[in-house]
């Protein structure tokens, strides 16, 4: 029955629908340009979230624990085999996340007799300036929504976001959009993110419709949510006299950070 | 455990390196036939190489020189490598198994900091060294590829304490408490740090690093003087040793700058 095309075309709408579902409460991410480099925010309850995958390249994810571990090894195998046999200088996250990544798991998603990867995924790469930064979204069919210099759009966005819903992406983007500025400090970075964070995680109106919260609603938000959660954040560092860009930043440094 | 039921997480990336084909099968006394009579094939040696603990932490330094029997090859070998953020491996032997030896460290270890989300401990670093020189038994038997590496490392467990290590070629490792050396110059440095550690002004633990590196810098130098694979100072073309420095903030690479000031001070 399933050889059959339409039978085909609805097991993957059901698969879709069935995976997005699982998705949806997933705590947002967002990735951002500041002045010195990348940050990585988000707010979780234990398990963590923002991952290095490789001197200048990190990774954070939604979804399965399992499913994102398998990415996560298979990214960290594909950059290390890399800088060992050529250099670290040629490890680049365009060829890991579109020759490499995207395959897997679109063959997987579309095989509708084995199990897709239940993981939506966020990639910075650190440039040496930050219209160099590059940002992928990857999606668990193997889309991917590039920002940065392989856009080839006239004014790129320097960020990029990840939430359990189309619509708390579209909303964070849309605040980003808005607010974001690539030469700002750490400070104002976390801000932002922390803010995008709570934009893409406020449960939507009532009437459904996808409208911008005001600023008080996303202060009292953030307020509310960190009474019981904490923040994660990481960032990768344009300037360091160490090939390692990758630093998670410690309980000591958030405190200092947060509004 | 096996990788196999484990689902393929199992951070070891010598491992990861052979099943892709990239990293060649441990090399084994019974399978590596000795070059033969007739071969007059001379491998290129690195030599003499010294590390030792001071009150700044430790100081790592080697001349720059590489051999091949007579010939100098080369005077500016680096072969005072950074592992990662804290450790140094220092070879003595034959370049091109060190350099490798060296590349599949510093790679296995941050291989195992990615994906297990935490750092390597001491003693895995030390075994991870001693298991590379094990897998290259073969080619010290075939007289081809001797590396005889000094590791050092800044240990975070308890108060925290500098670490340093020497090897012998078979893979066997020795902590030790002041100072470690290796490589063909090495008799004469080991007398001068033993030397200066017993009657000198101070032992070595207590010096300052500014006495510090005039000791290195002497000792390579009486290195030198007796034997020919050492470059120690190189006057003329003012080649210096290389020196690296690792405490609790981790890896400093002094400047030859400073080097060429107190070389004219203390040494020349």
């Amino acid at each position: 029955m399933i050889e059959e095309p339409y039978r085909w075309v609805e097991a993957i709408a059901n698969r879709r629908e069935y995976i997005e579902t699982q998705l949806a409460p997933g705590s947002p991410i967002a990735a951002l340009s500041y002045r010195d480099g990348i940050l990585f925010l988000t707010v979780g309850r234990a398990r963590q979230k923002l991952f290095e995958i490789y001197d200048r390249i990190a990774m954070g994810a939604i979804g399965h624990p399992g499913d994102i571990e398998r990415l996560r090894m298979a990214a960290i195998e594909l950059a290390s085999t890399e800088g060992f046999t050529r250099s670290a200088a040629d490890v680049s996250l365009r060829r890991l996340a579109y020759y490499s990544l995207s395959p897997l798991l679109k063959t997987a998603f579309e095989q509708i007799y084995g199990a897709p990867f239940l993981a939506r995924m966020i990639f910075a790469e650190v440039g040496a300036t930050a219209a160099e930064d590059l940002f992928l979204r990857v999606e668990y069919d193997g889309a991917i929504t590039a920002n940065g210099p392989a856009a080839g759009a006239t004014h790129p966005a320097r960020f990029s976001v990840i939430s359990g819903t189309n619509r708390g992406t579209g909303l964070m983007e849309e605040f980003l959009r808005r607010e974001h500025d690539a030469g700002c400090t750490l400070n104002r970075a976390m801000k932002l993110a922390l803010d995008a964070w709570s934009v893409g995680n406020l449960p939507a109106p009532e009437d459904g419709e996808a409208e911008m919260p005001a600023h008080e609603t996303i202060a009292r938000h953030r307020t509310e949510e960190l009474k019981s959660a904490s923040v994660e954040a990481s960032v990768l560092e344009r300037n360091g006299a160490s090939a390692i860009r990758y630093r998670a930043l410690t309980s000591e440094e958030l405190k200092a950070l947060l509004p | 455990m096996t990788s196999d039921s484990l689902g393929g997480n199992l951070p070891d990336f010598p491992a990861l390196l052979r099943r892709e084909g990239l990293l060649g099968e441990p090399s084994s006394p019974a399978s590596s036939p000795s070059l033969g009579k007739g071969s007059d094939f001379v491998p290129t040696q690195a030599t003499t190489i010294l590390a030792f603990k001071f009150s700044g932490g430790i100081l790592v330094a080697g001349d720059r020189r590489a051999t091949a029997g007579n010939t100098v090859v080369y005077d500016r070998a680096d072969k005072v490598l950074e592992i990662d953020r804290h450790s140094i491996m220092a070879i003595a032997g034959v370049p091109a198994t060190a350099w490798e030896m060296a590349r599949v460290l510093e790679h296995s270890l941050q291989f195992f900091r990615r994906t297990q989300l935490q750092e390597m401990s001491v003693d895995g670093k030390v075994r991870a060294l001693s298991k590379l020189l094990r897998d290259n038994f073969g080619f010290v038997i075939q007289g081809i590829g001797v590396v005889v590496p000094i590791f050092a490392t800044y240990d975070f467990g308890g108060e925290g304490q500098a670490r340093l290590y020497f090897y012998d070629p078979m893979g066997a490792q020795f902590e030790v408490t002041d100072y470690a050396v290796t490589g063909s110059g090495s008799p004469g440095v080991r007398g001068v740090l033993f030397y200066e550690n017993r009657w000198g002004e101070k032992p070595l633990q207590k010096l300052r690093e500014d006495d510090a590196v005039t000791i290195a810098l002497r000792a390579l130098d009486t290195a030198a003087e007796a034997d020919t694979a050492t470059g120690g100072v190189d006057r003329n073309a003012r080649i210096f040793p290389l020196i690296k420095i690792i405490s609790r903030e981790g890896i400093r690479t002094l400047p030859e700058k400073q080097l060429a000031e107190r070389f004219k001070r203390t040494v020349a």
